[in-house]
């Protein structure tokens, strides 16, 4: 079920008027119904993997309660602080056990699902046998997004930094919550349960800012990202000997766009939807492409992902006794490099696993290293960059400005080089594209009439410069700490309606729909 | 112990010193590599053991956030 179609917008409307109408503590048994509904006409079946992590995930949670229970009663009988140390690491251990036994289940499963279809000629080389009974696996709903979302849920609570829950309804809930079920963003329980155990009262002006962030999502969809898709797709999808270098970086640097609007106009509708029950849920997207390097790049996009591989396997990493033991090992060797070493490791595994969670190809594990390694260069390299800095005229207002675009634009080649690795269809089609770009460029060609070959008229291209412009203009004001929400509803009523018809309008007739005004699916929903 | 904290925290990055907000890795004002090293030589200084359950933007959200936690730390 995508957000943009009536059957959604018949569940949103039903699932909204009952949500105000039962009472307030029932609430969130509305939200439950309507996410099992959402998931399940979604996957067209019965919900078996979701009900198979809830249930694990519920259960590992109680495992935990009772043994945090009982270690704090076996500490209250302890005499000294060794002897308490000793109980702690005793129970500690019992629960890692479990924990590890709930991970190797659940990201089995994700694995699975994931990579059967890549194992197939994997498994029939080693086996002599036919595997082709695997080619028929098919990724169930949002299995990337609910496994890791599930797993938090349980370290956080091994951690205690959640309460655990008694209720398996709202455990269930909290993973299928259904404006974030297929894409996230990655939630975090303590703050959803809160959410959900809330009692919310109906509010108009609540009630508009989600239509209003849902609307705003569905013209980055449809009118940006979908329109963008055609050119991107067009080009990547010919024989790349016979398109110029330049149409290629013009796909490229649109399809940066593209995965951008596609991705953030998802979130903007799932929290807006969200936001019409009153439960707000975490910001994913901080307007990247104002980022100056390529951590910041990372901390404005996907946030909930970034935090969530930092939380789980980079500090588990490094705070683990294999991280302290070569922490300590390397801490003075190399001329006092030695001490980034572990962080370095920490930041190649997070980014190993983000590429692998991103895509099953060769390509996205490259893209991971890639990003991983730039990622460690700049963190050995920082003292060097920052006494350059000094000797470069960068003084005074007009300095810092050059300055700061100048590492703005260094972070856009950065991720437009990343981004033809991903997009194209093979590594041999990503090597054909870089070299097009040096050996045939044909600037010319973004002035011929080639440009329009490839899906967009020129109407196409003039429609996006204004629209272009009004996002632009929304992310700037955004980036100077405005909430654009808040100042229209500042306007006198013709302006602000103004506004809302003009965005609305703009939707229906300037967006790009299928056949059965269906759109195209979101792009992170493949990953 | 609060002048040894904030000299480790400002060998790594001087402007957590001054920062009066309440999320200084949301903010960007420190970022995890940042925090790891901080960790390690708080963990050296005061012969403590920070575990990943502690290294959270909560409880390094700010300066008096970290001493809060050391000292916690050492009470255990």
């Amino acid at each position: 079920m995508q957000f943009i179609s009536y059957s959604f917008v018949i569940l949103w409307m039903i699932t909204f008027a009952l949500y105000y109408l039962v009472p307030k503590r029932m609430q969130w048994y509305v939200l439950l119904a309507a996410s099992l509904i959402f998931y399940g006409v979604g996957l067209g079946g019965f919900p078996l993997n979701l009900l198979l992590t809830g249930v694990t995930t519920y259960g590992c949670g109680i495992y935990i309660k009772k043994t945090l229970e009982q270690e704090k009663e076996a500490r209250k009988q302890c005499v000294d602080r060794e002897q308490k140390k000793t109980v702690k690491a005793a129970f500690q251990k019992r629960r890692k056990r479990v924990q590890i036994l709930y991970m190797a289940f659940n990201l089995g499963l994700l694995v699975f699902y994931k990579y059967a279809v890549i194992a197939v000629p994997v498994i029939e080389t080693l086996t002599g046998r036919h595997a082709g009974f695997l080619e028929k696996v098919i990724m169930p709903l949002g299995i990337s997004f609910y496994t890791l979302t599930a797993i938090s849920y349980v370290v956080d609570a091994g951690r205690e930094n959640c309460e655990v829950e008694t209720d398996f309804l709202k455990v269930l809930l909290f993973l299928a919550y259904f404006p974030s079920v297929t894409q996230g963003p990655f939630n975090r329980f303590s703050r959803m349960k809160e959410q959900f155990e809330g009692e919310h009262g109906f509010s108009y002006d609540g009630m508009l800012r989600g239509i209003q962030r849902f609307v705003w999502g569905a013209f980055k969809k449809l009118v940006i990202a979908d329109r963008l898709g055609i050119f991107v797709d067009r080009v990547y999808g010919v024989e790349a000997a016979s398109v110029s270098g330049s149409i290629y970086a013009c796909a490229t640097v649109l399809y940066m766009l593209q995965l951008y609007a596609d991705f953030s106009g998802y979130i903007d509708m799932a929290s807006g939807v969200s936001e019409t029950f009153g439960i707000i849920l975490p910001d994913n997207f901080r307007r990247p492409y104002f980022a100056k390097s390529v951590a910041e790049f990372w901390r404005r996009w996907h946030i909930t992902l970034g935090a969530w591989f930092k939380d789980y396997v980079m500090f588990s990493f490094v705070m683990s006794g294999t991280g302290r033991r070569l922490g300590k090992a390397c801490k003075n060797k190399w001329n006092g490099y030695g001490r980034q070493a572990v962080p370095i490791m920490g930041t190649m595994l997070v980014w190993f696993f983000t590429g692998i969670w991103h895509g099953r190809t060769v390509s996205y594990m490259l893209w991971g290293i890639y990003y991983g390694l730039i990622m460690s260069v700049s963190l050995v390299l920082e003292p060097f960059y920052e006494s350059r800095k000094e000797r470069l005229p960068v003084k005074g207002k007009h300095g810092e400005r050059i300055w700061t675009f100048i590492r703005m634009a260094r972070t856009w080649l950065i991720v437009f080089l990343a981004d033809v690795l991903i997009r194209s269809g093979s590594l041999a089609q990503a090597g054909a594209i870089y070299t097009s770009f040096v050996t045939r460029l044909h600037i010319g060609s973004l002035l011929s009439s080639e440009i329009t070959s490839y899906g967009l008229g020129r109407y196409d291209f003039l429609l996006l410069i204004p629209v272009l412009l009004i996002w632009l203009a929304v992310s700037a004001a955004e980036e100077r700490g405005l909430d654009v929400r808040t100042v229209l509803a500042g306007r006198p009523a013709v302006i602000r309606w103004a506004c809302y018809y003009g965005i609305v309008l703009m939707v229906l007739i300037t967006g790009i729909y299928g056949g059965s005004y269906d759109t195209a699916a979101f792009m992170y929903q493949s990953f | 112990m609060q002048e040894r904290i904030l000299e480790i925290l400002s060998e790594y990055c001087e402007e957590a010193l001054t920062y009066n907000g309440d999320s200084m890795m949301e903010d960007g004002i420190i970022d995890s590599f940042t925090v790891i090293n901080v960790v390690s030589d708080l963990e050296d200084e005061f012969d403590i053991e920070i575990d990943a359950k502690y290294v959270i933007a909560e409880n390094f959200r700010n300066k008096e956030a970290i001493i809060a936690l050391v000292q916690k730390l050492l009470e255990e």
